[in-house]
Formats: structure tokens, C-alpha cells, sequence
């Protein structure tokens, strides 16, 4: 297999973009891209295998009179290179033009984001990462003995990728990750606890095996003997993973530009208005410093940036790719996303980078500290089935643990707790001051007041 | 090709695997996504890649590479051995697979209109004539975005036990999602079109019968209240049972859930649910959305009981599972592609009829719900589960009365299968995707109306 080889990379692409003009195109884009992931995977407390995936490929954009094709292809020869151009305009001739077509990006500058690349992941053995998942396993095994690590892994991935477009734009950005979790459960007699979850994640190769094995054991224990509770209004503390499940079926997607034109989202007509408490300030922020989706530029060749989307609880802006952008007479804000080791195959699609929610000034014993009659959730089940164009949810919190007078009591089982993001928004009451990244946010715990749950 | 493969399981034996399976994949993808009327995405994709996997004393190597060149599944099988080998240094009872027979066959699929030979404006009016549809409906209908794809294309499958198999893969698959304002309220609803058979799918579901349905859907919404929380009984229809057993049942019966201590590691061959249960994994029924012949680990897909009379009496295994728990393969290893490696997956999921009428079902219900569509499913290990509904209805002295919306039930499911008082005697099957370590897999699930004693409703009162 050929090394990631920028040159090569942009060659290629320079000459699908100049067929497709060639060939009658009125624009062409082509985004390609070459990826490593090695893994190692862990199944009930054993490590079971290795996994490794090299992936290329070439997705070709074209525009025919302001109708969009696209086509892609695994294998680079020239022959098939070649024939991915023709579908593509094949494609676009075969769609009817759209008057608001915005056209392709030419923007040549891009930012410099620290920490997103490290070629020590790049050079990461099978060896090192078998200890490493071997760690993490033993480190949970011997924390107690009724904990089962039922699943798990250790994962380093690094990735190129390559716009060129008949703009005259022509850049390459490559970027690593590296990232390991552990699922476990805890037994006793009859009882299996909930699912329960920790994980350590980062673009640099600096990972903390140990420290995710012994969280996730502790983690596992503690949900033993967990009680029904009655149903009510509560006090909830919403950690990273909860908060990051149910955002991405509600608020995120009632930010993207695309939702709001099409009036899927409770928040249209609403800039400048108050959405959440004034404690809240939310960014996007495909710039971020190590951020799990920060890259130079989005899937169409935009450069990344920050966007201020909530700030002190007033709605400032929505997220815009190129098209929904025209629409509204804005400028894109680089949310047009291609994501993963097969992003070539993808066609853009608007979606957050890194959903930043500011940290405020507690820690997180002070917010469990301040709350009499509260529920601490961990994880919440069900958050896809939330209706986006509402943001109404109905998710049972797992794990989660019951608060009494500023403790934490007993692990609770089968909450159902049910509201709207908005309402979850306006009566938030702390903010921790530490947070943590998962998939699109980042975010410290979050507390919030007078949530109903059905017990 | 043929040559090849064999030459790569002879590399794979030299590097000392004990066991090891190329897959190989020549698929062409078709997608469209269409919103309010005008196509956003036309794309085709030439997806050529493969899978080699391997044991090594014991563990697995699994590699993947987007090429089919000789060199690169060299590469691939070099890597899958010497990564497993790395990963048996700390292994503790080594993986051992379930014997099987070994098998020789290609097995072609003859669509009655195949998805290959439809041009791409011909696609494109079907999925138009739907979206339009919607929108015609009413007025107040203000967003509807339609996904389609088709799959097409040939599998081959090698292994060092003697199989080989090429298996061509057919699918189309499309799904609704509209939305309808009134005042302050926004409804939101969906549907999904799924088929191995072939585009035929559309002339059998034409685009204005499933137009309509979605459409209908979300109007009534836009009438509907929300529901009371609390615990109430249920009739709930093929539907929403159908992914009830999906998701609440189905995937604790997964193999490898099972044994990772999923509440029915320790059930099996006991009472788990009432005497009118009776649930079945069917790989074999012809066009269905989880059909097909071969799993990806070369086993003949089956028809499998899984509950019989409220017992457990079967798991969905594959070659590992069943060997670690002497259990039969039941040909239930799929892999979304050749960047993924088989994992057990569902097929066609459903509760088998029992004999009564809607009308005998809702008999006796002073106040209840009537559960007809589901917008999606979660369970966990523990046995808890959550369903959200898109479409339901009061039940009231008997009567399917107001609709309702964004309701949603959770419980256990244990305790909910034993509450299973009533089986109705019709029978729906329903398409969907089902999502699993980060790999889709097609599927259906389905079942008759049935009768829950009690269930907790989640909602805004």
C-alpha cells in the first residue's frame, strides 16, 4: 500500500477537475481522501483481535448548468478515475438546475489548528496498543471482581485528505486521533447493571488507559442495587456522554440553516431572542484547539472557523453550509461536513464540528453539592427517537444515580425523564468548570432545575 | 479472481493462521436525497474493497483495503496475521469456531425490474412523484426530505475450510421524513420502503400510497395532544411490536450480547415471557428487506425459533458464539461491507400470530393506547427498553379514539413479554435499518396486534 503522499493526492485531483471542465462541466470539485485505522478490540474481558483498515477513494462534484452530480470511486487508475467524472456529469445532466445554486468555494486561506496532527500516532505498533488495551483490561478487572468489561478498544487513525476544485482551490489537510473506552457491567447474584461507559479520546497521542479502565469499573459497581424511583420533578446533572446523546437529535439539529429554512426547527424567526439561560453560551468551533472535528476546511473546501450560536442564552446564529448560506444572504460557516476514513464517498451534508458549550465556574461536587433532590445521569437510551422539529424528548436515564441533600444516594433504574431541549435550556442553574469532548460536543456537566421523570 | 483468493488463503496459512476468509466485494451504489421537490444528491459510487480475516493461535486479525489488486490483499493478510499475533500474546482461552459444511454455490438474483437498468431520471421522477404526493396532501405539510439507494453488485466469499460461495447483493431501500406546521405546532413523522426483491418494490408500494401515509400521519399530529405519563395498558400494532421485539427482546438474543451478560445469559431454555409468545429470526423469506442466502461467514440463513410458548429456546449465533456455547451456527454474521467484519445481526424479526381480532383486543380497555408506528427503539443489557412512537391513539371503553403524540413507552422487557395477554391473528412485516458497533444492518420486524396488560407511558402531560 502506497504511503499518504500528498503530491500524488493533489495530481489526481487536478486531473479529474480538468476532465470534468473538459468534458462540458460547468464547475467541478473533487474531494479524495486515504486513511490508516488500526484497532484493538476487546470482547468479555479478553482481548479478542486486531483490526486495520486502509481505505482510499475519489468523490468527484460536478455542476452542469447549476445541476449537481456526484460520483465515487475505491480504485485511483486513470480508467476509473475517468469514468467516476462521466457519472458525475452524467448524473448532473440528469437533474434539473436549481436557481440557487451558490456555486464552489474559492477560498485559498486556510487556519493553522494546533494539535490536530501527531505523527507519533502515525508510527503507534500493534504491539504498543495490544498493552495498552491490556492495561486498561486489567485495570478493571482487578478494581473488583463483579465488574465485566464486556466490550472495549484501543485506537489510533490518521488521515489525508485533499480538496481541488476548478475554483483554482487546492488544499490538503492531514490530521490523527487516537482514542480508547471501555463498556462494562457489574454482576451480583441476579442483578446485571445498566450498560455503563468511559472512554479517553484525542487527536494527539495522549491517552490514559489506566485511567478509563478504573473509571469505567467504578463506574459499573456503583450501579449495583439500583432502586425505582417515584415519579416527579427533579434536579438533573447531565454529564458529557448524556448531554452529547440528546443534543444531537435536538438542538443541534434545529441550529443547522437547513432545518430552520425548512421550518423543522422550533427555533426559526428566533435570533436575537432568548433561548436559554443566560448562564449558556454555546460556540461552534471547527477551529478548536485538539478538537475531535477541527480540520482546515469543511467538505466543500470551506475554511473551518468559530460561530458564536448562543451567547448568554440569546440565539446569535444557525450553522450554514454554501447553499443554505445564499439562501440567507450569509456567508458558509464551514459546516458542510465529510466525515470518517471513507469520507470521499460522502456527499457534504451540514452538520456541527465541535458543539462548545462554555464552562462555567463549578466543579462538579459543588453542583451535585447545591441540589436536594436530584438525579445525576450518565447516559441517556432512546435520544434517536426525539422529534428534532420540537426538540421533545422521552429517554430513560442510564446510568444514573439518585441525589439526596447534596449526595449521591443509590443507582436508579428505569427513568424515563421527558420534556423539551428548551425548557432543559432555560432552567439550567450550574455549569461545571471542566469539560469533556465526544463525538460533536464539548462540554463540562451540565445542571439543570425542575425536569419531570416518570419513574 | 477465483485464482487469487485461493492464493491469498494459501499466503494466510503459510503466516500460520489457523483459520482464515476473504470477502470481496464488487457493489455499485445509487443514492439520492431529495428536498421539497428538488434533488440535493445524485451519486453513484464504484465501491470495490475487501476483508481478509484470520485466526492466529486463537485470535482474530481482521484487514481491510478499498482495491482488489493482488498486492493489496498480500498487504492486508500480512497485516491481519501479524496484528493477531500480537493480540494472542495476551489472549486467554483461545477463539475456536464452530464446525460447519462447507459449501460450493453462486447464487444470482433475478429482480423482476433490476435497480441497474433504471435510468437515473427514471429514479429520480419515482422519488419526485412521492415527494410531491406529501406536499399535496395539505397545506400545512411545509418540509419533506426522501433518501433512496440502491445496492447492486457481487459478494465473493473464500475461506481455508473449503467454501466459496458468490453471492450477488441486491437492495433498494428509501425513506420519508416530512414535517407540517399549524401555529405553534410542528409535527414530524417518517416511513421507510425496503425490498431485496428489486425496484418492483415501488409498482407493489406505489409512491402515492406511501405518500399519503406520511402525510395523513403528521396532519393528525398537528390535531393531536400529548399523552398522560404513568403506566397504562396497550394495544400495539405490527409496527411498533415488530420493533419492540427488535429492539426490547431481539438483541439480548444476539449470541454475543447474550453471554456478555445480557439479562438472558442465564435464561435460556426457561420462561421468559407469557404463553402466547412466540418469536421467530427468519432469514428466508423471499424479497424481505433481511433476506438473503448466505451470511457473511458462508452459513446458510435459517429460519430461527427464538421463543417458543414464552421459553427462550434460541440464540442468533455466528461460527464463534456457537462454538464457545455448542450451539448451532444460525447463519446470523453480517457485515455492512468489506470495511466491516460479520457481527450477529437480526434478519427478519416478529412475533408469530396468535387468533384474535382488533376488536377483541381493544374489548375491555377502559383507557389505554393504541400504538400504530414508531418513530425509533433503544434497549440496554438490563433489559430495559424505550420505543418512540410517531403515531398513536387513546384507546377509550373499548374504542380507538384522539391521536396522540410524541408518546413514548419504556419498561423491562422481561416483565412486559410476561404481561402479553392477547396475540392478534393478522401479521405485518416492516422494513428498517438497525444499527450495532457502528454497522448498519437491513432488516425487517413485524408481528400481529397484541395486547399488553400495562406499560409505562412517557409524556407531556
Amino acid at each position: 500500500m502506497e504511503e499518504l503522499n500528498s503530491e500524488k493526492i493533489l495530481e489526481i485531483g487536478k486531473k479529474a477537475v480538468e476532465k470534468a471542465i473538459k468534458l462540458g462541466a460547468t464547475e467541478a470539485v473533487v474531494f479524495l481522501s486515504e486513511g490508516y485505522l488500526n484497532s484493538v478490540e476487546i470482547q468479555r474481558a479478553q482481548i479478542v483481535g486486531c483490526i486495520s483498515r486502509w481505505e482510499h477513494g475519489i468523490g468527484v462534484r460536478v455542476v452542469y448548468d447549476k445541476a449537481v452530480g456526484f460520483a465515487y470511486a475505491t480504485i485511483l487508475d486513470e480508467k476509473t478515475v475517468d469514468e467516476t467524472v462521466e457519472k458525475a456529469l452524467k448524473f448532473a445532466k440528469a437533474n434539473k438546475p436549481d436557481e440557487n445554486w451558490p456555486g464552489f468555494s474559492s477560498s485559498t486561506e486556510f487556519p493553522e489548528i494546533r494539535n490536530t496532527y501527531d505523527k507519533k500516532i502515525e508510527d503507534v505498533q500493534p504491539e504498543e496498543l495490544v498493552s495498552y488495551a491490556s492495561i486498561m483490561l486489567e485495570t478493571a478487572l482487578s478494581h473488583d471482581k463483579r465488574v465485566l468489561p464486556i466490550g472495549g478498544g484501543v485506537q489510533t487513525s490518521h488521515i489525508c485528505q485533499a480538496i481541488v476544485n476548478s475554483n483554482g482551490v487546492e488544499a490538503i489537510d492531514k490530521g490523527t486521533g487516537a482514542g480508547c473506552y471501555l463498556v462494562t457491567l457489574a454482576r451480583e447474584a441476579a442483578e446485571v447493571t445498566p450498560v455503563c461507559f468511559e472512554y479517553n479520546v484525542e487527536r494527539v497521542w495522549r491517552i490514559n488507559p489506566e485511567w478509563v479502565g478504573r473509571e469505567a469499573a467504578k463506574m459499573a459497581i456503583s450501579s449495583l442495587k439500583a432502586k425505582k424511583i417515584k415519579s416527579g420533578k427533579f434536579s438533573l446533572i447531565l454529564n458529557e456522554t448524556a448531554l452529547s446523546s440528546l443534543l444531537y437529535y435536538t438542538l443541534i439539529s434545529a441550529v443547522k440553516a437547513d432545518a430552520v429554512q425548512r421550518e423543522q426547527s422550533a427555533l426559526k424567526g428566533k435570533i436575537g431572542q432568548k433561548v436559554a439561560s443566560e448562564l449558556l453560551t454555546v460556540y461552534d468551533d471547527g477551529t478548536l484547539e485538539g478538537g475531535l472535528n477541527s480540520a482546515k476546511f469543511d467538505g466543500e473546501g470551506t475554511p473551518m472557523q468559530k460561530t458564536l450560536i448562543i451567547e448568554e442564552g440569546v440565539l446569535r446564529s444557525f450553522l450554514y453550509d454554501r447553499y443554505t448560506a445564499k439562501k440567507d444572504n450569509v456567508e458558509s460557516t464551514g459546516n458542510s461536513a465529510r466525515e470518517g476514513l471513507d469520507a470521499y464517498m460522502k456527499t457534504p451534508t451540514l452538520e456541527a464540528t465541535n458543539f462548545v458549550f462554555s464552562p462555567g465556574t463549578k466543579s462538579n461536587d459543588e453542583l451535585i453539592e447545591e441540589i436536594k433532590n436530584g438525579i445525576l445521569v450518565f447516559g441517556v437510551q432512546g435520544a434517536h427517537s426525539s422529534n428534532p422539529a420540537t426538540g421533545e424528548f422521552s429517554v430513560v436515564a442510564t446510568p444514573a444515580w439518585k441525589i439526596e441533600n447534596g449526595q449521591i444516594a443509590y443507582p436508579v433504574k428505569g427513568a424515563m425523564i421527558t420534556g423539551t431541549i428548551y425548557e432543559v435550556l432555560q432552567n439550567i442553574s450550574g455549569i461545571g468548570r471542566t469539560p469533556r469532548k465526544i463525538e460533536k460536543v464539548v462540554t463540562p456537566w451540565i445542571r439543570v432545575e425542575n425536569v419531570k421523570v416518570v419513574g | 479472481m477465483r485464482g487469487e483468493f485461493y492464493k491469498i488463503i494459501e499466503d494466510g496459512k503459510n503466516l500460520g493462521a489457523e483459520y482464515i476468509e476473504v470477502r470481496a466485494e464488487k457493489v455499485f451504489r445509487t443514492s439520492l436525497t431529495t428536498k421539497d421537490g428538488k434533488v440535493e444528491t445524485a451519486r453513484q459510487g464504484i465501491d470495490y474493497g475487501a476483508a481478509v480475516r484470520v485466526l492466529v493461535n486463537g485470535a482474530w486479525g481482521f484487514s481491510t483495503t478499498s482495491s482488489l489488486n493482488l498486492k493489496d490483499l498480500s498487504e492486508a493478510t500480512r497485516k491481519a496475521c501479524s496484528t493477531a499475533r500480537s493480540a494472542a500474546s495476551k489472549l486467554k482461552s483461545p477463539i475456536k469456531l464452530a464446525e460447519v459444511k462447507t459449501v460450493e454455490d453462486k447464487v444470482l438474483v433475478k429482480p423482476k425490474r433490476n435497480p441497474r437498468e433504471i435510468s437515473i431520471e427514471e429514479k429520480m421522477n419515482t422519488i419526485l412523484s412521492l415527494d410531491k404526493t406529501v406536499f399535496d396532501y395539505d397545506p400545512r405539510v411545509r418540509s419533506c426530505t426522501i433518501d433512496y439507494l440502491d445496492i447492486s453488485g457481487t459478494c465473493y466469499f473464500i475461506n481455508s475450510d473449503g467454501t466459496y460461495i458468490e453471492q450477488d447483493k441486491l437492495y433498494v431501500w428509501s425513506r420519508i421524513l416530512a414535517t407540517a406546521k399549524e401555529g405553534d405546532v410542528l409535527a414530524y413523522g417518517r416511513e421507510e420502503i425496503g425490498s431485496t426483491a428489486g425496484f418492483e418494490v415501488f409498482d407493489e408500494q406505489p409512491p402515492e400510497e406511501i405518500g399519503s401515509l406520511v402525510a395523513k400521519r403528521i396532519i393528525d399530529q398537528l390535531m393531536a395532544k400529548t399523552p398522560k405519563g404513568g403506566r397504562f395498558p396497550a394495544v400495539i400494532g405490527p409496527n411498533v411490536i415488530g420493533v419492540f421485539i427488535h429492539e426490547a427482546f431481539g438483541h439480548l438474543a444476539e449470541a454475543d450480547l447474550t453471554i456478555s451478560g445480557s439479562v438472558l445469559a442465564d435464561k435460556f431454555g426457561k420462561k421468559i415471557a407469557s404463553d402466547k409468545v412466540n418469536v421467530y429470526d427468519d432469514g428466508t423469506i423471499e424479497g424481505a428487506f433481511g433476506s438473503f442466502k448466505y451470511d457473511d461467514e458462508g452459513i446458510p440463513a435459517q429460519k430461527t425459533l427464538l421463543i417458543k410458548e414464552g421459553n427462550i429456546v434460541g440464540l442468533m449465533t455466528n461460527r464463534e458464539t456457537a462454538g464457545k456455547l455448542g450451539l448451532p451456527p444460525t447463519g446470523n454474521a453480517r457485515a455492512e461491507s468489506f470495511r466491516h467484519r460479520p457481527i450477529i445481526r437480526m434478519r427478519n424479526t416478529y412475533l408469530a400470530p396468535g387468533d384474535y381480532s382488533l376488536e377483541e383486543l381493544l374489548e375491555g380497555i377502559k383507557f389505554g393506547y393504541y400504538l400504530k408506528s414508531f418513530r425509533g427503539g433503544q434497549a440496554n443489557l438490563d433489559g430495559t427498553f424505550q420505543v418512540g412512537i410517531q403515531e398513536a391513539y387513546e384507546i377509550v371503553n373499548g374504542e380507538i379514539d384522539k391521536p396522540i403524540r410524541n408518546l413514548s413507552i419504556s419498561g423491562n422487557t422481561l416483565e412486559t413479554l410476561l404481561k402479553v395477554d392477547a396475540v392478534g391473528k393478522d401479521f405485518e412485516l416492516w422494513p428498517g435499518r438497525c444499527g450495532k458497533d457502528g454497522q448498519t444492518a437491513f432488516i425487517c420486524d413485524g408481528g400481529p396486534h397484541t395486547r399488553v396488560k400495562e406499560v409505562i407511558v412517557g409524556g407531556r402531560a
